[in-house]
């Protein structure tokens, strides 16, 4: 029986990390990014979780969940949204091995709702533009992981 | 009567004296003081980034005054002719802190309109959604390449010296012939066409290409005109009605978007050391913002995106009041890069922050 991983937590983004590393010739095509992307997922129950994936070139050098809202980093940017629109896009990723085109990161985030993006200033919410494909990339890699939600 | 030319015989002459074994071989100590740097790699590979420090990192606030295409940092023999070509010899004018490792970052992320887009995925839309996609894709024809055409004016004026931005900016052109490129083959590739050119779209590329300085031009083109496409290559992904153009304007969006970035830091060098500068600035945007805000409301650039965003023709009102978003946001983000670079414009903005669609039509 194939293991389901828990979404949101630390071993769900170090799966796709590992995804990641498998497809490097893809990623490599794609271009290096060196960003820190901070992913927030809300829920009634849980609150706020906070997820810190740090990119460096062509693979991705950690991942944490941050226990303290403080400590946030304040480098490039957070998308935000709540548990159920990142199932929502994380079930059709799954689905379709890629998103649809209603599901991919920048439809989603780009009128504000159901997800959103933001920085500390412009050019580092900027930085999810540049890297867009990348890190849309990235979460692709959810088709080959079965998960679980809560 | 001598056989050849003078310049001719000196060469050999010179010749004639290596055949005895008399080589000069001085090239080989010329340069000691950059000679033996020492490189390391990145994860990525080898960058500009990584080969320029040390002794090749120092750039010159003043571009060197023998204005030969010399690679900065070797020894430029005495007499060496000058091209009597730059005239941007300031770092303060071109310079972006980040202007590297947008080069290594553009180099490694080019793709081409033949075979990164899915054409097979193309397929026939109901016709008014095909006229809107083909007239959005003739506006964006019709004004990309005006940011390969504006460095291109001023890249031959640049000193060698700060080839990290002549570099960078080659790229951009790159970019922009792409854009111009991917934009015209999508109008023309499922069954549709060209449709209309854009006056108020001319007024905005003058102003750019007129700019009296390279500085004041940067500022207009790579803050605010590239940071209000950006919006638009965003929701050209939002709108995209297959993959095809989901595909074009997710690669555009990412190219874009190191444009701003190095516009950004640009205006932000400059304005750190020539403070004074800040009204030219003020006075080149507002320029831009009249002009965009009457492009934004020319019919042949927001009724085709009110199609794409309502769903259809019959739908145009909505999509009329859903665009009315997507014009607050390019505004709020133009303005919170110009804070980045250290301008607030928030009280001088000579333009709506929003357009009141809804109100105006009830």
């Amino acid at each position: 029986m194939e293991q389901r991983i828990l979404f949101p937590s630390s071993d769900w983004f170090q799966k796709l990390a590992i995804c990641m590393l498998a497809q490097e010739d893809e990623y490599r095509r794609l271009g290096p990014m060196d960003c820190t992307m901070v992913v927030r997922v809300s829920s009634p129950e849980n609150g706020d979780r906070n997820f810190e994936i740090v990119f460096r070139a062509f693979s991705v050098d950690s991942v944490r969940e941050i226990n303290d809202p403080g400590d946030v980093p304040p480098e490039h940017f957070i998308i935000e949204a709540s548990l159920q629109t990142w199932q929502e896009m994380i079930e059709n990723i799954r689905e379709h091995c890629g998103p649809d085109l209603k599901h991919t990161l920048n439809f989603l985030t780009f009128p504000n709702d159901p997800m959103r993006v933001n920085g500390p200033d412009q050019l580092q919410t900027d930085a999810f533009y540049r890297y867009n494909r990348s890190i849309q990339q990235f979460f692709n890699g959810a088709t080959d992981v079965p998960t679980i939600y809560n | 009567m001598a056989k050849y030319t003078p310049t001719v015989e000196v060469g050999l002459d010179r010749m004639r004296d290596m055949a005895r074994g008399n080589f000069d071989l001085s090239w080989m100590d010329s340069n000691p003081e950059g000679w033996g740097h020492k490189v390391q790699r990145s994860q990525a590979g080898l960058k500009l980034t990584d080969v320029d420090h040390g002794f090749y990192g120092q750039v010159p606030a003043q571009g060197s005054s023998h204005g030969t295409m010399a690679p900065r940092g070797c020894y430029v023999p005495e007499g060496t002719i000058s091209l009597d070509q730059y005239t941007i010899n300031e770092m303060t004018e071109i310079w972006a802190d980040n202007a590297a490792s947008l080069y290594d970052e553009a180099v490694v992320r080019q793709w081409n309109s033949v075979t990164d887009v899915p054409w097979e995925k193309l397929k026939t839309l109901p016709d008014d959604m095909e006229k809107a996609v083909c007239q959005m894709c003739t506006g964006l024809a019709e004004v990309e390449f005006v940011a390969g055409d504006m460095p291109a004016k001023w890249l031959c004026r640049i000193n060698h010296d700060f080839h990290e931005v002549k570099l960078f900016l080659a790229t951009q052109i790159m970019d922009e012939a792409r854009h111009l490129d991917v934009f015209r083959k999508r109008a023309l590739a499922n069954g549709g066409g060209l449709l209309m050119a854009s006056p108020g779209q001319e007024e905005l590329l003058a102003a750019i290409l007129n700019a009296p300085d390279y500085a004041t031009a940067s500022a207009l083109m790579h803050i605010f005109g590239e940071g209000f496409v950006l919006t638009l290559f965003r929701q050209g992904e939002y709108l995209a009605p297959t993959e095809v153009e989901k595909t074009i304007f997710g690669l555009c969006m990412q190219d874009e978007a190191r444009h701003v970035a190095y516009g950004v830091k640009h205006l932000k060098f400059l304005l750190e050391r020539q403070p004074e500068r800040e009204e030219e600035i003020h006075a080149i945007l507002e320029k831009g913002e009249q002009a965009i805000f009457s492009l934004t409301l020319e019919p042949q650039t927001s009724e085709p995106r009110a199609i794409l965003a309502g769903g259809g023709l019959a739908n145009i009102e909505l999509g009329m009041m859903r665009m009315a978003f997507i014009y607050q946001k390019q505004v709020h983000e133009y303005l919170q890069r110009l804070k980045v670079a250290g301008i607030d414009r928030t009280n001088r903005l000579s333009i709506p922050t929003e357009i009141p669609y809804a109100e105006i039509a009830a």
